[in-house]
């Protein structure tokens, strides 16, 4: 399982990059984020319109019709209880979406508040960055793996979890940025006109972190999916009946060989998120870096 | 007629953006001859280090195109000759400086490291021998202590003390031209023409001739015999250095020495262009200083002026301006 | 009797040090040896030098942005170094503003330029919003923008555009001192033209007093109606412009002044001045131009030259001056 490593710090061509109308149509032509940004849309609206794609319920156990392999009928066939594969991987996507969005905001709106304390206030700096080394030294899966299994086996826990498992990184990047745009003559000039320290943060520091550390996000969305994919599939996370990918990989494992689509389309599922997240933030990391683009 | 050293003849350089195509020289045309000393002065934007790059080949290939003209170096044209050729060329026959001094050296290695990489590449001299001829360049651009110096590393030295190291380097292999994009502008003023007079001496110890690139019109009156003023990607006039300060004919560069503050007189105000430079991207129809020039009359609008001789050795892309001059002359 | 007016920025002895680290352990880096000058209401003092001379530190220690080590700084009177020092200088902060040298830097690139210019008002909160708007169209006006720049963005303008916003954000609050650092030399030189005769013009009409810190020479003696020269922390000389420029005292002023490359090629060039500026980690005993200075002498090595009086008007650091 990916451990969030450091990633690219941020240069300051990467906060300072200009934006405006011209990045919305940069976006648009630029073919890695159209694909990645596409998939999601696609995967997103799937877990969106579930019930009108496939207007049965995902827990409904029919056990005469197990194992069937995948037909016309059941487009990625049943599992061990008779239940439609198709849609419990719908609705798996709901959770694994939402378990995405939700380490995505709630990490990155910790990740910025403590960067940005850290980059401020050189004296609590310290102890800071120390408490983050700590929970960056173990790997974020054994960490929210920890977490989950204490705080029991629900959405709510996979979401803590992994949330405290990735604010160190995105703390990392918000404080390297913020350190980077303290030193701007922008910031001078408000401090010359006798600007307050929470208005220069609110203002100046905080706007031009966002560029990083959106792209930094991007990859945790994929990185929280797989995570809570795993955490099921070990059992600590959610559990069945509520579809999540992860688990509906963990009950498919003692089927392996009879009955292989269980695993397969989760399976599926799962990596073409991943791929277009990841394609989506690479994208994102080149429009806003412009010196990673080729020519110029 | 001797065959000038370096032939530039209607060179236009494109690199490409996110919109397609853009134009950064157009149409540049431009000799050095043997022993000469040309100086190239434009603001940003003018195509001046453009230029400069294009002759050793060191744009991007990705992203740039070359759809017309040709650089003649001792009759073979640069733009077309094989990578072999090229390396062969690069550091022993022209070599170039550039501005920023810390970016051009490698923070890791020593400067007789980087010094003998070139002597090795390109004289096949390692060893004891490669060492003496470091000392030997070290103390040519007057490094104090070159022995000892030449085990230090970049971030040791001083900003004019890695120009010379640049410098030493580029010289390593006695080139025919060198050329220097901006070498002082990143220096203080008394650095500044220090680096210049180790130029100028070394030119003539060397029998060099040098192609020096720079914005500041001072240093170009300083240093140069022949100046080029580029604007907006083209030429727009080439004269020798005395002619070009008494008699400038292009409206630009009679806008540019006036505008430049003088350190000898006061003034109440200072003479300026109106308007400003415009990006490459804009497409402006005729002569390219045209929205900008007092002087500026119907036909400079409707098709690119050539470049027309105004008097001995000395051309300008101005025809209104050369028409009023001749009939000045009679 | 008649009452010499006072100066509104005056600045004796002083000290900057910065603490630097490194391999070895924690050395001094002395930036600011004992600076005294006095700039007086509706003048312009120009600060020339090299790199580390000092002088941007001098200058962003007068606004405030770095605190003195030692030395008194008084703005308009008030004493901005000590004890109360910085509530002090609250008072008077509407009173002064800075000008910076890097356009693009300069500016908050999410913060559209109307926003960017109203800033120093939002912060002082004393205007209502339509008086806010009406006074950042009038200051578009003063600098020469278009009054519909307000909604763009820094990124939509070139350097010259940028610094003139970077003026109009300056003059928000009508500050009577304001402290330019190098504000031209990131700009092309019809740019610098352009900007130069607009700081001049606004001078004019606003009545306002610059401190213009500047490493051209030539640049200074457009702008300014007095020169100080600095070397190494120190200032080196003082004199009105047109003396400093037909007739430099210090040694080091003759040998900037002989340094600058002229754009006359009939100029008959001055031998180049040998060396380079000392470490300010490890500065020479005595005058620090000593090393390089054609003239020095025994006393130079071991004493260090004070500023002192000679000429109308004029101060000089040097012992070629004091016997």
């Amino acid at each position: 399982m990916t451990d969030v490593g450091l990633g690219s710090l941020p240069t300051a061509s990467a906060i300072v990059a200009p934006r405006g109308h011209g990045t919305l149509r940069r976006l648009l032509r630029h073919r890695s984020f159209m694909i990645g940004f596409s998939v999601i849309l696609l995967l997103t609206l799937a877990a969106v319109l579930a019930p009108l794609i496939s207007p049965v319920d995902p827990s409904a156990m029919r056990v005469r019709l197990r194992f069937r392999p995948p037909s016309s009928q059941f487009l990625f066939g049943t599992d061990m209880f008779g239940r439609d594969v198709f849609t419990r991987v719908l609705y798996g996507a709901r959770v694994s979406l939402f378990v995405g969005v939700a380490v995505c905001v709630i990490s990155g709106l910790c990740s910025a508040i403590i960067g940005v304390i850290a980059a401020q206030f050189r004296s609590l700096d310290g102890a800071i960055m120390r408490l983050m080394d700590a929970l960056m030294s173990f790997p974020a899966i054994l960490l929210a793996l920890g977490i989950a299994a204490a705080l029991g086996p629900r959405v709510s826990s996979v979401i803590i979890a992994l949330t405290v498992a990735y604010i160190p990184a995105g703390v990392r990047i918000v404080r390297a940025a913020a350190l980077t745009v303290r030193e701007m003559d922008f910031v001078h000039a408000a401090q010359v006109s006798g600007a307050s320290s929470l208005r220069i943060v609110l203002r100046h520091i905080l706007p031009n972190c966002f560029s990083p550390l959106l792209v930094h996000l991007t990859f945790i969305f994929a990185y929280a999916m797989l995570a809570e994919a795993a955490l099921s599939f070990l059992g600590v996370g959610i559990q069945p009946p509520i579809a999540s990918w992860g688990n509906i990989i963990a009950e498919g494992r003692d089927y392996a060989t009879e009955a292989w689509w269980v695993m397969l389309f989760p399976g599926i599922a799962i990596s073409l998120a991943a791929l277009s997240l990841n394609l989506l933030g690479d994208a994102l990391g080149d429009m806003l870096d412009p010196r990673l683009k080729g020519g110029d | 007629m001797i065959a000038p050293l370096l032939a530039i003849r209607n060179l236009t350089v494109q690199f490409r953006v996110d919109t397609g195509w853009v134009t950064a020289i157009d149409d540049v045309s431009l000799d050095v001859d043997e022993g000469d000393c040309v100086g190239i002065v434009g603001e940003s934007g003018s195509g001046k280090s453009v230029t400069a790059l294009s002759i050793l080949r060191l744009h991007q290939r990705a992203t740039t195109r070359m759809p017309g003209g040709t650089i003649l170096y001792q009759g073979e044209d640069l733009l077309r000759a094989r990578a072999s050729t090229m390396r062969r060329i690069r550091g022993s026959e022209i070599a170039m400086i550039f501005q920023d001094p810390m970016s051009s050296l490698n923070p890791v290695l020593t400067i007789a490291d980087q010094i003998s990489e070139t002597l090795r590449q390109h004289q096949g001299l390692t060893g004891a021998a490669a060492r003496k001829r470091v000392v030997e360049l070290l103390g040519l651009v007057r490094i104090p202590d070159a022995a000892r110096r030449a085990d230090d590393y970049p971030h040791r030295l001083s900003g004019g003390m890695r120009q010379r190291v640049m410098i030493a380097m580029a010289i390593a292999c006695k080139p025919r031209l060198l050329i220097a994009d901006e070498p002082t502008t990143a220096l203080d003023v008394t650095i500044q023409a220090q680096i210049l007079e180790l130029l100028r001496d070394l030119r003539k110890e060397l029998s060099m001739s040098v192609m020096l690139i720079s914005h500041d019109l001072g240093v170009i009156a300083e240093f140069a015999q022949r100046v080029i003023v580029m604007y907006a990607g083209r030429v727009v006039e080439d004269a020798p250095v005395a002619q070009l300060f008494r008699r400038p004919v292009h409206p630009y560069t009679m806008g540019l020495i006036a505008a430049v503050p003088k350190l000898d007189s006061d003034a109440l105000r200072l003479a300026t262009i109106p308007g400003r430079i415009p990006s490459p991207q804009e497409t402006i129809p005729g002569c390219r200083f045209s929205p900008r020039c007092a002087l500026v009359q119907h036909g400079c609008l409707e098709e690119q002026p050539p470049m027309q001789m105004a008097g001995d050795r000395q051309s300008a892309r101005c025809p209104p301006r050369l028409l009023a001059l001749g009939d000045r002359h009679g | 009797m008649v009452d010499r007016p006072q100066p509104i920025v005056e600045v004796r002895d002083l000290c900057k040090t910065f603490a630097v680290k490194h391999a070895g352990g924690v050395s001094t880096l002395h930036a600011l040896s004992g600076v005294n000058f006095d700039i007086m209401r509706g003048e312009t003092l120009g600060l020339v030098g090299e790199s580390g001379s000092g002088k941007t530190t001098a200058g962003r220690i007068l606004v405030g942005l770095i605190p003195a080590t030692s030395g008194q700084v008084a703005l308009f009177g008030h004493s901005i170094t000590g004890a109360d020092g910085r509530a002090r200088l609250a008072a008077v902060r509407s009173r002064l503003q800075f000008v910076f040298q890097d356009p693009f830097a300069s500016l908050n690139p999410r913060m559209r330029i109307g926003n960017a210019i109203a800033e120093p008002i939002d912060i002082a909160g004393t205007l209502s919003r339509k008086d806010r708007n009406d006074r950042v169209a009038e200051l578009l006006e003063l600098v020469g923008l278009p009054r519909n720049s307000i909604e763009r963005y820094p990124h939509e303008f070139s350097g010259g555009q940028r610094q003139r916003i970077v003026i109009a954000r300056a003059l928000a609050l009508n500050p009577d001192f304001v402290v330019c650092d190098e504000p031209v030399s990131a700009l092309d030189v019809s740019m610098q033209a352009q900007i130069v005769n607009l700081l001049l013009d606004l001078q004019d009409r606003l009545g306002l007093s610059y401190l213009f810190i500047a490493h051209d020479l030539a640049v200074v003696r457009a702008v300014s109606t007095r020169v100080a020269v600095m070397y190494a922390g120190a200032i080196v000389e003082t004199a009105p412009k047109a003396q400093i420029y037909s007739d430099p005292q210090h040694p080091y002023s003759r040998a900037l002044l002989d340094a600058v490359p002229r754009a006359d090629p009939d100029f008959v060039r001055h031998p180049v001045v040998a060396g380079e500026v000392p470490s300010l980690l490890d500065p020479p005993p005595g005058c620090c131009f000593h090393p390089r200075c054609p003239f020095a002498m025994e006393r130079c090595r071991v004493e260090v030259p004070l500023l002192k009086e000679s000429g109308a008007e004029r101060r000089v650091a040097c012992h070629l001056f004091s016997a």
